[in-house]
């Protein structure tokens, strides 16, 4: 079992749906992105094409996050998952140095998103899962994997251009959009192996 | 969000409510989860096909506006008797007993003078279901109500070609089977708003499939990025290329539906020398010659089996030709090398590209759907805001769609498709039905609209009444006389017999969206008395008198987010979905849902009977669902009674609160209608040569100019005052386009919107071709001023892009606040409005739609 995530960048546009998606599931305070999304453009006029590039993190087969991690608390869960224990995190940071796709955030204060005027009463709630001093980053949404739900940003994309499965399985709809469409991870030359792989698009 | 219950407690409620949104007028479909009364998460919901379960980043944002601390909570009333831009009101807290006893004492009173006085104005992103404010405006007595800068901008020209040519609203490709689709300044499918999220999805689809995308337009954002070919044209000569590619099929690459443009629209019908049709000195229809028996009939004379579409023949001593003939013959003076000197599109491109979208459409094919044998012309041409938005409007839209009717590939498989302009209704209950009808002279008229004058057949111009002198421009819906820098002017000159002294606004934000700002404070300040339903307090509140704080879309019911299906439900093949919007937490502070309140209003003065019998005709309730004058009723009576009319008395309001929405299939002839419903379309608008001459008579008698070219019965190319600006150191075209992450100016104030739009390159900056700017010495992140030929000027920060065209200036929505009660939205983007003109010189004289481009510099 090893649970990865499939993104046709053909069917992509750049709308940020997969970003804000995110953000309300988890509830992420200002400047943390879980997911998000990077536009680039290419070629001169009026040859030009825009690259969108949604992000998130890899949950690499070989997480150089968890290497140097020195407390245990990102782990690699046997389904593939790369999580934090917000427990056991000490909030030394390592572990941004060392990911390659940025995929960390340091909560390193409280702050919502109407500044002095104080937290709303959905960012009240929902900020107590994100304790102060701790590393942050995306899990896959765990926690509507284990209802048998999909993620948040899989289920949102309004042009379906996420796919999510076992990437283990040769018969999942992740491993046959790999195959045939020639899906490739982002860097693969850093040797992490990413479970996140991108359609051309 | 996934772990609400933070504290590890469980939770006493968890609750997953079916509503719309109405973050933007595409009204998706959404699940909100309420979990101890706290809105945790909104979803898409997979019920409805408006939206198949997904939403975009601005409805998944919709938590960030019912929290926002800076939501009005009480009803407010002014202070300071000064009104002006950015001079604070000094607001009172008041009652909403006082601010009720104070507006009733002064509608009264109005009322009893002269009901005109009052105007109303509401926003497009709060339509459809704003437009219920208008059943206040006729049970009150008023013909001045607008949706402020929705029309104007966005599609008073799209709109009415749309209803003339396709009796729909907007258009789309066929996704599900186009396989050339032609888009000219639109982003149907890539964030424009009319069944936003299902046309992304089905975009989406189109392209995984292979249908070729171009895309017509100056800048390279959503849409252009994702075609295959990107096309940069200058500012508002769309016309000119379109034009120029019907006159490759017709004359250099003989491709026409004869049998499409025989039977289904007006190609055949003869004309005169004069210009208008030649007719049947009985029956008045208009004649077609019959080849095969050599002699002219009546159009719709079963004997007349051939009608010609070419040639010249003698009726009653006069040389006719039939109107295709004469299109064919019009077309030639845009041959492509005159439209590339217009439109900087190279000639070369244009003739390929008429190649390419002819070869597509695949004349005479047919293909067979579900048993049904029916035409098949996998190529569409489409239009939106982008190209429509000039003061050529009426013409630009025309000679687009005129690709869609030489090829007969309207309202077909794979062809343009109206939104849904044909409905059969529930199985259960055969309603909502409407089917597009023919009308005078054969041709269409909607089944169906938004408005309730139709676009066709014009109404008889007459001299206005209203404010907007809608009266005397049939063919508009909204008009920019409502807040135009010459309404006095104009009012006089026609002596209007009154003024408009009060206002009732419904979340629209004038000030910003009209035009520039100064105009509109001018209007704004004639006002004796302004009343404003708003969720903020905002730059049009320094002109109100009373606010009074509105529900959000999320504490409210609406029985029809997404009727009348030719405005946003999705088109093309699929499912029929009627969702209800309903509460999904409840109110608190002292916030009222405006609907109430309205209703309530109407009962407190007296109006009860005419709100009832406005209320039963904005619904189209009968029988026993119909609203008895006599009585008052709740809102959600109303909506109850609306729904059980729709679909019986087991689909009540309680059955659509538990289920949310109503869905049944859509039949291949309720799709692809256009072979079933014996109505024409009209390729040469005769019509307008009368409908011109008695504008002109009653437009001239007061001084108001009047250039017929634009009641041509045939598109023109003609020029923006952009266009003919002589001062060479104005030399780029200003334009503003739709920014997926925003909705009008309201999204602003949305900080996880901000959020992406600040790490967005383009949503906040100016977009500046980077030779041009090179060439001016602007470097990427200069803050620069771009100064119109009028006099206006706004300033921002420039983004560097390959994506536009040289000559060039791209500002995304309507940003740039400066409110200091939306602290999200203040200072962030550009306020590209305010570079716009608003009179009746920058306005289409046909539709009334503003023109929408401005000839600008950029300074440092």
């Amino acid at each position: 079992m090893r649970y990865g995530m499939v993104i046709d960048l053909k069917r992509c546009f750049g709308c940020y749906g997969c970003q804000v998606s995110c953000k309300a599931e988890h509830a992420t305070p200002p400047g943390v992105f879980f997911a998000r999304v990077v536009k680039r453009e290419t070629g001169t006029y009026p040859n030009v094409r825009k690259v969108y590039l949604p992000m998130l993190c890899m949950h690499c087969e070989i997480p150089p996050c968890e290497a140097v991690c020195p407390t245990g608390a990102t782990v690699k869960r046997p389904d593939g998952i790369v999580d934090i224990d917000r427990e056991l995190c000490v909030g030394c940071r390592y572990c941004m140095q060392a990911c390659p796709y940025e995929a960390r955030y340091f909560n390193d204060r409280a702050r919502w998103y109407f500044g002095a005027q104080g937290p709303t009463e959905y960012e009240a709630l929902g900020y107590a899962q994100h304790p102060v001093g701790v590393v942050m980053k995306c899990n896959f949404c765990a926690h509507r994997l284990e209802h048998g739900q999909l993620p948040s940003c899989v289920v949102t994309c309004p042009t379906k251009a996420r796919t999510f499965g076992d990437l283990d399985d040769p018969q999942s709809e992740v491993s046959r959009l790999i195959k045939e469409r020639c899906g490739e991870p982002l860097h693969p030359e850093l040797g992490t192996g990413p479970s996140v792989y991108f359609l051309p698009a | 969000m996934g772990t609400p219950a933070g504290n590890g407690q469980a939770a006493q409620e968890d609750r997953w409510i079916p509503s719309a949104c109405t973050i933007c007028y595409g009204g998706c479909s959404i699940l909100a989860h309420r979990v101890n009364g706290t809105l945790v998460k909104i979803e898409g919901n997979p019920a409805s096909p408006v939206g198949n379960g997904r939403i975009c980043a601005k409805g998944l944002s919709g938590i960030m506006i019912l929290y926002d601390p800076n939501r009005v909570n009480y009803p407010l009333r002014r202070t300071n008797p000064r009104k002006g831009i950015g001079i604070d009101p000094g607001w009172k807290r008041i009652t909403w007993e006082e601010a009720l006893e104070e507006i009733q004492v002064r509608m009264e009173k109005l009322r009893a003078e002269d009901p005109r006085q009052l105007m109303i104005q509401v926003t497009t992103t709060l339509a459809p279901s704003s437009l219920l404010f208008f059943t206040f405006g006729w049970a009150f007595g008023t013909p001045n109500m607008w949706v402020a800068g929705g029309g104007i901008h966005c599609g008073n020209g799209a709109h009415a070609v749309g209803g003339i040519m396709h009796a729909s609203w907007s258009l789309v490709p066929d996704f599900k089977h186009c396989t050339y689709a032609l888009y000219f300044g639109a982003s149907k499918g890539h964030g424009a708003g009319h069944a936003a999220t299902p046309n992304m999805e089905q975009a989406a689809d189109a392209r995984a499939r292979g249908m070729r995308m171009v895309v017509v337009d100056p800048i390279c954002n959503f849409a252009a990025s994702k075609a295959n070919e990107w096309v940069p044209i200058r500012v508002g000569t769309d016309a000119a290329m379109a034009l120029a590619m019907v006159n490759c099929l017709l004359n250099e690459l003989g491709i026409w539906d004869a049998d499409y443009l025989k039977t289904k629209t007006n190609g055949p019908y003869l004309v005169r020398p004069d210009g208008t049709h030649a007719r049947d000195p009985e029956s008045g229809k208009p004649l077609v010659w019959d080849a095969a028996t050599g002699a002219a009939r009546a159009y719709d004379d079963p004997a007349a089996k051939d009608p010609a579409l070419l040639g010249t023949y003698e009726v009653a001593g006069e040389a006719c030709r039939p109107a295709f003939e004469l299109l064919k013959e019009h077309v030639k003076r845009y041959a492509p090398e005159r439209a590339e000197r217009i439109t900087g599109v190279q000639a070369a491109t244009i003739r390929r590209l008429a190649r390419e979208f002819g070869e597509a459409a695949r004349v005479g094919s047919t293909i067979v759907l579900d048993g049904v044998r029916l035409p098949y012309r996998p190529a569409a041409a489409i239009y939106f805001r982008g190209a429509q938005g000039h003061k050529n409007s009426s013409h630009i839209c025309f000679a687009i769609d005129l690709l869609n009717q030489v090829v007969g590939a309207a309202d077909v498989v794979g062809g343009a498709l109206g939104f849904n302009p044909v409905c059969h209704g529930h199985p259960e209950t055969g309603r909502p039905r409407y089917v597009p009808r023919a009308e005078r002279d054969g041709l269409m008229t909607p089944g169906t609209w938004m408005l309730p004058h139709l676009p066709y057949p014009p109404a008889e111009p007459r001299h206005p009444d209203s404010m907007g002198f809608i009266e005397l421009f049939p063919l508009s819906h909204v008009s920019p006389l409502m807040a135009s820098a010459d309404q006095e002017q104009w009012w006089q000159r026609f002596e209007l017999p009154y003024r408009p002294k009060m206002l009732l606004n419904y979340g629209a934000n004038s000030l910003m969206s009209v035009g520039n700002k100064d105009t509109v404070a001018e209007t704004l300040g004639r006002f004796d008395f302004v009343v404003s339903f708003d969720l903020f307090l905002n730059e049009f509140s320094d002109f109100a008198d009373i606010i009074l704080p509105d529900a959000s879309y999320l504490e409210v019911l609406d029985p029809r987010p997404n009727f009348p299906f030719i405005f946003n439900h999705p088109a093309g093949p699929g499912t029929w979905g009627w969702p209800i919007r309903q509460p999904v937490v409840p109110l608190t502070h002292e916030r009222r849902s405006a609907r109430e309140v309205l209703l309530g209003l109407a009962y407190r003065m007296g109006l009860g009977p005419e709100m009832n019998m406005a209320l039963n005709v904005f619904y189209g309730l009968d029988g026993p669902q119909m609203l008895d004058p006599k009585k008052a009723y709740t809102f959600e009576e109303v909506a109850d009674r609306e729904l059980q009319h729709k679909f019986g008395p087991t689909h009540d309001l309680a059955w659509f609160k538990e289920h949310g929405v109503i869905t049944w299939p859509k039949t291949m002839e309720e799709v692809y209608w256009r072979p079933f419903v014996d109505v024409r379309v009209p390729i040469y608008w005769e019509f307008m040569l009368g409908l011109g001459e008695k504008i002109r008579r009653i437009a001239a008698s007061r001084g108001m100019t009047f250039d017929p070219a634009y009641y041509s019965p045939l598109p023109e190319w003609l020029p923006c005052p952009s266009h003919e600006v002589e001062d060479a150191a104005y030399d780029l075209y200003a334009f503003y386009y739709r920014d997926v992450l925003h909705t009008n100016g309201f999204t602003m104030e949305n900080p996880w919107l901000d959020e992406a739009s600040r790490m967005d390159p383009y949503s906040y900056r100016i977009a500046l071709n980077t030779e041009t700017a090179r060439r001016r010495g602007i470097r990427d992140g200069d803050t620069v001023w771009v100064e119109s030929a009028t006099g206006r000027r706004v300033s921002g920060r420039v983004k560097l892009t390959e994506g536009i065209h040289p000559e060039g200036v791209g500002i995304a929505a309507c940003a740039g606040h400066w409110s200091r009660h939306q602290p999200v939205a203040r200072g962030k983007g550009v306020f590209f409005n305010e570079l716009l003109e608003v009179d009746y010189e920058h306005t289409n004289p046909v539709n009334l739609n503003l023109d929408l481009c401005a000839k600008v510099r950029v300074v440092p």
